[in-house]
């Protein structure tokens, strides 16, 4: 039953796909900017930051995806005086982009602030400028630290995107909704589905584990 | 001795909150002359150091590279990228070596030549080589700082400072973190480069080096220099009883 529609099917995988590095993609951006301002030393960029992970850490992302797709329209609308609307895809990557960015921004500001202040000072006193340090000196070795933990939240991600098909955008979860209102045969379905987001995420997710080690450890062997 | 000092130290003056570490310490060091500064922990020196180079910034008084302040420019404050083109005249060597843990050796010398000096890869690599060669570490290029002992560690991070063909270079207690039979190799390295008259100011508790190869000696206590003068002046007859009594417990 799965193999006969897996064509259908692998289309709606190859669309969480699409929907997880887009909103990867804001997650990681918007989350190291927000973290950024809040290890700022003026407090209202401080403020803006922690306000920014507090709303999104802990806001279901059901809930940000149906109102991104179906309110943030509307008061943009009222705002510029026009009706606007949202494509599903990109409702989906904005909201779980935005909620994930709060998860990132505090592994991002985590390994941001675990970084000696030594390492900062030996860049300073080489004359490297900030910026440099935290393209340099800093950052390369954050994400070092951070992708075991990193590496969890991109699972999360990925599972959070079969909530897209309630926005109907066309994903794995909303081809098997879309096959089983044909076929009337849930289980077979379902379960398959839920075998196949097992395999696709324990395969990949331990793979990159694997490559990534080796390449973290030899800074601390 | 030429007219202009390479460093110039006028009437420092740091203070943290109400805590007063520097009360007003002036002093020159000459190109090619090595000062050391001694006294107990909490006197400051760790601290005028870190101001000379502008990892502090001072409360009042001015530093003077070469002549030119680092903290004005034009009767203004200087800006931050000034400030930082200006540090690339002053090597700086931390008690904790504070090599980047995630470039090899290699990368960690070359990486300000290449990126602050705008030096090809090429020529960086070459001068590279050539400061690790003056530590006698040629042959860890590869290594990652993880592998090295910490005496090696610290012989990069001078490696690292000298890339930089700074003026002068600073050391903030550079053998303090290390075990008693891995001083000898930073020493060693440090004599070596005060012979080839490499100007270097040294915030030390290694009163033999302090001795042997400084110019001058400055012993402070409590942010301010209590005595000065040549090393047989301050170790053979210092004037201050505070200092005889720091020689009298360092000297064994």
């Amino acid at each position: 039953m799965f193999w006969e529609y897996r064509l259908v099917l692998l289309r709606g995988l190859a669309f969480n796909a699409y929907v997880f590095l887009a909103a990867a993609a804001v997650a990681l951006s918007v989350g190291l900017i927000a973290a950024l301002l809040r290890i700022n030393r003026a407090w209202p960029f401080r403020w803006i930051g922690t306000l920014h992970v507090e709303v999104f850490r802990n806001a279901p992302d059901y809930i940000m995806v149906v109102w991104v797709h179906f309110v943030l329209p509307l008061l943009l609308g009222a705002a510029i005086g026009r009706r606007i609307e949202f494509h599903p895809f990109v409702s989906a990557v904005i909201a779980l982009g935005f909620v994930y960015s709060g998860y990132f921004a505090e592994t991002f500001r985590a390994g941001i602030q675990s970084i000696p202040l030594g390492h900062i000072e030996a860049g300073r006193s080489c004359g490297m400028s900030e910026f440099l340090i935290l393209r340099r000196v800093v950052l390369p070795q954050v994400v070092r630290r951070m992708l075991p933990e990193a590496i969890n939240q991109f699972v999360s991600l990925f599972k959070a995107t079969t909530i897209v098909s309630l926005i109907a955008v066309p994903d794995l979860m909303y081809q098997v909704s879309m096959v089983i209102q044909q076929e009337m045969k849930p289980l077979p379905l379902y379960t398959s589905a839920a075998l196949t987001y097992f395999a696709v995420i324990y395969v990949v997710a331990g793979l990159v584990r694997l490559l990534s080690e080796r390449w973290r450890n030899r800074i601390y062997a | 001795m030429d007219a202009i000092p390479a460093i110039r130290v006028v009437d420092i003056r740091k203070s943290f909150g109400t805590l007063e570490v520097l009360r007003g310490v002036s002093f020159d060091v000459h190109r090619g002359n090595v000062v050391s500064m001694i006294g107990a922990s909490g006197s400051g020196k760790s601290t005028l150091l870190r101001c000379i180079n502008r990892l502090e910034t001072p409360s009042a008084g001015e530093v003077y590279i070469d002549g030119e302040p680092m903290g004005a420019v034009e009767g203004r404050d200087r800006p931050l990228s000034e400030i930082n083109r200006m540090r690339r005249d002053l090597g700086m060597v931390f008690q904790q070596f504070n090599l980047w843990p995630h470039m090899t050796v290699l990368g960690n010398v070359i990486e300000a030549p290449i990126r602050v000096l705008g030096m090809s890869r090429k020529a960086a690599a070459a001068l590279g080589e050539e400061c690790l060669a003056r530590v006698y570490l040629s042959e860890k290029a590869r290594e990652y700082p993880a592998r090295l002992s910490g005496g090696q560690q610290q012989r990069v991070a001078i490696a690292r400072a000298l890339a930089m063909r700074p003026k002068a270079m600073l050391f903030d207690e550079p053998t303090s973190s290390l075990d008693p039979e891995l001083t000898d190799e930073v020493l060693t390295v440090m004599r070596e480069l005060a012979k080839a008259g490499t100007t270097m100011i040294v915030v030390t508790h290694e009163m033999g080096f302090a001795r042997d190869v400084s110019h001058r000696v400055l012993f402070l206590h409590n942010g301010q220099i209590e005595e000065e003068g040549s090393p047989a002046q301050v170790f053979g007859n210092p004037k201050s009883d505070r200092c005889r009594q720091f020689l009298s417990k360092h000297l064994q």
